[in-house]
């Protein structure tokens, strides 16, 4: 029943403890050029693996800024852990929608780190 | 001359995909007002040519709160002429004792980044 696969995927790793970062509730936003406001596209949860399929569909991937914010603190506050950051919010400019773009979180209590995959 | 080594928040940007401190980088701290739930900005600053920028708190220890290290990348790449896929990386962070130090540097390429709580 699998749709075409997002054009923008992400994938949560917990890198302190060698295991995707699952159940991380994570959301996507879009910035409106005219009014530099932000609106909610996706909300979603990771899974077992880290990864939250159906980001966004094709027919809505623009170009643009859009903004994926991670809930890092509640993750870790699952696991009876405190973390340095109450959340991570990666901002990212699309310029061609036609490319796949992937955007992961490698993160720790104390650290995160993020890069342009594919 | 101030003793700008003592800030409680210090930060270190560091260009890694040339291989050099990111010099004349805008950034700027803000502290979240929990009950009106909005930024408050605390302090602008540019990174010196060794990427550091001295001075980001001044007046003592920086309170419990949450707060948020915006960095202007999207600005320093232009400068270079060049593009990044991030038009800005903010950092957000919650301190919870009075009397730490606290050192957040960002190491970036134009298409990754990566910072840590350091000392």
């Amino acid at each position: 029943m699998a749709g075409p696969a997002s054009p923008l995927t992400t994938h949560v790793l917990n890198i302190a403890m060698g295991v995707p970062g699952s159940n991380m509730a994570i959301n996507l936003y879009r910035q409106d050029p005219s009014t530099n406001t932000w609106s909610l596209i996706t909300t979603g949860t990771t899974n077992a693996d880290g990864r939250c399929p159906g980001l966004i569909t094709k027919e809505t991937f623009t170009s643009g800024v859009y903004r994926l914010r991670f809930e890092t603190a509640q993750y870790w506050e699952s696991m009876g852990e405190t973390c340095f950051y109450p959340y991570v919010e990666i901002a990212f400019t699309i310029n061609d929608p036609g490319q796949k773009y992937h955007v992961p979180l490698l993160l720790s209590r104390f650290s995160y780190s993020t890069y342009r995959g594919s | 001359m101030a003793a700008a080594e003592s800030s409680p928040l210090t930060t270190h940007v560091l260009n890694t995909g040339d291989g050099v401190p990111a010099a004349r980088m805008a950034l700027s701290l803000h502290r979240l007002d929990s009950q009106l739930m909005i930024w408050n900005m605390l302090s602008v600053g540019t990174t010196n040519k060794d990427g550091r920028c001295a001075g980001l708190v001044s007046g003592g220890a920086l309170s419990p709160g949450m707060y948020k290290l915006r960095f202007e990348t999207g600005s320093y790449w232009e400068s270079l002429g060049q593009t990044s896929f991030y038009p800005y990386v903010e950092v957000v962070f919650t301190i919870s004792a009075q009397e730490q130090s606290f050192h957040l540097p960002l190491l970036m390429t134009r298409f990754s980044y990566s910072t840590y709580r350091g000392s």
